[in-house]
């Protein structure tokens, strides 16, 4: 997937400013900087969930405003931070959701393997008969999480999934994540706060500030005193553990 | 001299459009009374200009003062911009007391009603605001929504009770607000509103007191409790001796006391006098309209005043949506220094 | 599998509850020995029964629609003043068109007009207020409720400038009620409701997915602004529908609604629609007996609705965890 000169405005405010970056195939791009920095309107711009005012998002040689719907859907799949449902729904039912865009509301028996085996990947059969408002936090990302497998996308867009999750639930996420990218071969971009998530997780790192990339490179490539110092405006200590540059700052 | 007058520009923008719209108030209607043929006496032109005419006019002033005082007592206790007679269940709880006293004493006088109307706004607004204040919304709109919903179940309840009784014709006089029946000796309760008025004049600095919370007011030794009820009652009363006389008229506590805030800013003290004005300028000119509209009949007041008034705050909405709480001249001030 | 069995008996049960309450209605206080007598009633109730379903599947499933397209469950089509639009554009007709037009004359073809003013007026409004607020719900609901009574005024004015001595017969002449009902039109209502449901099918299909939300819809492959604006010219029709027969019933859908959603416990909407209807249906022919029964016809059954139905409300309203 490559992206180009991708601009959005609200009213006079440049919120992205002419981005021009490239998804790396099979690999875990992370997407960080401070608040207000466009990451998160980048992830839906790229997604279709937001109209861009300016740019191009070529996916497979073409522009992603004329796939398909149900032809994208099959290809790349969203997550984002708000989940209200206000409806009644067991987990197997939220997975199910992802065999949509295949099936539509006639699953076959293909379709409930699928959503057997995701169920499964994410450790959720135990409750898969549950209500989703009866779960914790955690394990109500993780049945996103599992409808998302369902789903059966090459690209996985995750806009903050370490959100309202406390450290346990949030570094099995991240571990969750990187077996996606290692075991399914998916192709997975990530909204993150937290930088040592992205750094010990990802193997690309992209920042924003103000609207506009300031840093976009490996892991190790991007993960310097100074790259941070210039995004954040903090004083930053890199050290290094299992191989991996993680920071410090106070 | 000079900051006097800016101080002081709207009210001296209103005044005199009140006092010119008040005299052109006084000479329309289906039989023609000039100021040429008063003046040369004419015994009928004299009897109708005493007896309807300067009532209608006078019964205008007051309902305009009052129910926009009533609202901006309101908003100033609640400390929110959303409460007002129409939201806070103050009209639909004083015509209920009205329908009551016509089913148990169906002999009462004017003033039996209005007593029945003072007792029942009282207890309506106290009971919603007590509500409003043990629940602590987190969203200033809930308070209007809750009002609303709160006064149409209590008129719902007067229309069981009218059907029931088969005295909905009778109901129907104070439902839409109307001023065609203000004649000399069966309008005067109204009056009550000018030393209402002048008591929450003398105490509004309690008011605002009494608007920054509970604790605010205990600190400046101020009794919550008691200035909270007795303006609620002040208000509610004044409300009630407008409804018994000339029925619902809606909108204006809430629409008038905003608008004088978008130009003046929120700071209230000496908004009282402006806002006493706009609104009479607002019912005098509404009711106008619905004399002039369909001659040589009329309109009730409360069809213009839903129509405008409902207009009005569905703008004041919108408004609120895009700017928040800020006042109009300083959303132009930010607008010229970014520009 | 063995939740399906279970959702579908509950339908059975309410089924069996209106079949019961409908053969009371038609039943109770019918003279069998006098055939004269007994066709006459028949004669009478029947159009009324029929107009009662039609409305209740109209504002039944119009409310749970409407629900799922602004994603809240104490927002219905009613509340918002979708009735009282219906019944300002109607006398807005009348009173360009004239009191002896063949629009007033012809119920029919007023019919015809008012849905297709209704189709563009009330989908652009409404349409306009979600953008336009951004969704903020507890905003729709007041501007809404404001609405409502805009349009109430601005119907009133429009009255009594066409006739100010004779405005209340005039008034119940424009403004359907149960008293007063419009059963002239059930055939073009029928036809509407049923031609909506096709034109609709896919749409209507997709409800389930809808309900996850604007980004998980987006996500599914679902068009959604495409798909929501064409749900919502459907419940703009369905309420017009209702409203033309038997006038405004500002919180019937949010009772029927609600109720249905709490007895299913799903967010299957075949099942959700079929029962809002079926409540619906129970509420109105339960309240027509009770009407004719207690009250001697001397309450309109809409005063019972507004007073339980606010109630309602302010219970829903306070007891909603995320305001």
């Amino acid at each position: 997937m490559k992206i180009r000169n991708l601009t959005k405005k609200y009213d006079e405010n440049v919120v992205v400013d002419s981005a021009n970056f490239e998804i790396p195939q099979g690999k875990i791009l992370s997407l960080i900087g401070p608040n207000g920095a466009g990451k998160s309107t980048v992830m839906g711009m790229i997604s279709r969930l937001i109209a861009r005012d300016a740019g191009i998002i070529d996916f497979d040689g073409k522009d992603i405003s004329r796939w398909k719907d149900r032809e994208l859907s099959k290809r790349l799949a969203i997550l984002t931070q708000q989940n209200s449902i206000q409806m009644r729904l067991t987990v197997r039912e939220l997975v199910a959701f992802g065999r949509f865009p295949y099936s539509g509301s006639h699953l076959n028996e293909e379709d409930q393997a699928i959503i057997d085996r995701s169920i499964k990947y994410m450790e959720l059969e135990e409750m898969e008969h549950c209500f989703i408002d009866e779960l914790s936090g955690g394990q109500r990302q993780r049945a996103y999480i599992a409808m998302v497998i369902a789903q059966d996308t090459d690209y996985v867009l995750l806009d903050e999934p370490t959100n309202n999750l406390d450290i346990y639930h949030a570094s099995n996420m991240m571990k969750m994540v990187r077996k996606l990218c290692d075991e399914l071969g998916k192709t997975v971009v990530l909204v993150l706060h937290e930088i040592n998530y992205a750094a010990f997780y990802s193997d690309y790192i992209c920042a924003f500030v103000g609207g506009k990339i300031e840093k976009i490179g490996t892991v190790n490539e991007v993960m310097t005193k100074e790259n941070l110092y210039e995004i954040y405006n903090v004083d930053f200590e890199i050290m290094e553990i299992e191989g991996k540059p993680l920071s410090i700052y106070y | 001299m000079i900051s006097f007058i800016k101080n002081h520009t709207l009210t001296l923008a209103l005044l005199p459009v009140l006092v010119i719209l008040s005299f052109t108030s006084l000479f329309v209607g289906v039989i023609d009374v000039t100021p040429a043929s008063l003046f040369s006496g004419d015994q009928e032109t004299v009897l109708i200009f005493f007896a309807s005419r300067v009532p209608r006019l006078l019964a205008l002033l007051c309902t305009g003062t009052g129910m926009s005082v009533a609202g901006l007592i309101m908003q100033q206790l609640c400390a929110n911009k959303f409460v007002s007679p129409t939201t806070g269940a103050t009209i639909s709880s004083s015509q209920l007391g009205i329908l009551l006293a016509m089913l148990f004493m169906p002999a009462s006088t004017l003033w039996g009603r209005a007593l029945f109307a003072f007792l029942f706004a009282i207890l309506g607004t106290w009971t919603f605001v007590f509500f409003i204040m043990k629940i602590q919304f987190k969203d200033v709109v809930m308070v209007p929504l809750v009002g609303i919903m709160f006064g149409n179940i209590i008129s719902g309840i007067t229309t069981f009770l009218a059907f029931k009784f088969e005295m909905t014709q009778a109901l129907t006089s104070w439902l839409t607000g109307h001023f065609s029946s203000v004649i000399r000796g069966r309008y005067e309760i109204v009056y009550l509103v000018v030393p209402l008025v002048i008591i929450a004049f003398m105490f509004s600095s309690y008011f605002n007191i009494v608007g920054m919370g509970k604790d605010f007011s205990k600190n400046l030794g101020v009794h919550y409790k008691g200035v909270l009820f007795t303006g609620l009652t002040i208000a509610a009363v004044i409300t009630a001796s407008i409804v018994v006389v000339v029925g619902s008229i809606s909108y204006i506590g809430l629409i008038v006391p905003n608008v004088v805030a978008m130009y003046k800013g929120d700071n209230i003290k000496g908004t009282l006098f402006d806002v006493a004005l706009f609104g009479s300028l607002f019912v005098v000119a509404c009711d106008m309209v619905g004399r002039v509209l369909i001659a040589p009949f009329e309109l009730p007041i409360e069809l213009i005043v839903g129509v405008v008034g409902s207009v009005l705050f569905i703008g004041l909405l919108f408004y609120r949506l895009k700017h928040g709480n800020r006042a109009i001249r300083r959303v132009r001030q930010r607008g010229e220094a970014t520009t | 599998m063995i939740l399906q069995k279970e959702q579908g008996r509950k339908i059975a049960v309410l089924s069996i509850l209106v079949a019961a309450a409908a053969i009371s209605y038609m039943l109770i206080n019918v003279d069998f020995g006098n055939t004269r007598f007994f066709h006459y009633s028949m004669r009478i109730r029947t159009p009324k029964l029929i107009t009662m379903f039609i409305v209740s599947f109209a504002i039944g499933s119009a409310a749970i629609v409407f629900q799922t397209l602004v994603n809240n469950t104490i927002v219905t089509p009613c509340l918002l003043g979708m009735d009282a639009l219906y019944t300002m554009l109607h006398t807005a007709v009348v009173f360009f068109a004239g009191t002896g037009s063949i629009l007033v004359l012809n119920r029919r073809l007023a019919f015809g007009v008012d849905i297709l003013l209704m189709g563009l007026i009330g989908t652009f409004i409404y349409d306009f207020l979600f953008r336009k607020t951004k969704h903020n719900i507890l905003y729709v609901l007041l501007i809404g409720t404001v609405m409502s009574s805009l349009f109430g005024s601005l119907q009133s004015v429009m009255t009594r400038v066409m006739d100010p001595n004779d405005y209340d017969a005039l008034l119940a002449t424009l403004v359907a009620s149960f008293s007063n009902m419009n059963s002239q039109i059930i055939w073009a209502a029928v036809v509407l409701l049923a031609g909506v449901m096709i034109f609709l099918r896919r749409d209507i299909a997709l409800l389930d997915i809808i309900a996850l939300g604007k980004d998980q819809a987006i996500n599914l492959g679902v068009d959604y602004n495409r798909s929501i604006r064409r749900l919502l010219l459907g419940v703009t029709l369905y309420i017009a529908i209702a409203t033309a027969m038997v006038g405004p019933l500002a919180f019937m859908g949010l009772i029927t609604a609600n109720l249905s959603r709490k007895f299913f416990k799903t967010y299957k909407h075949s099942y959700l629609i079929m029962g809002s209807a079926l409540f619906g249906m129970m509420m109105l022919i339960g309240g027509e007996i009770m009407v004719q029964q207690i009250f001697a016809y001397n309450i309109p059954i809409s005063v019972f609705i507004t007073v339980a139905g606010g109630l309602y409300f302010l219970y829903l309203l306070l007891t909603q965890k995320k305001a």
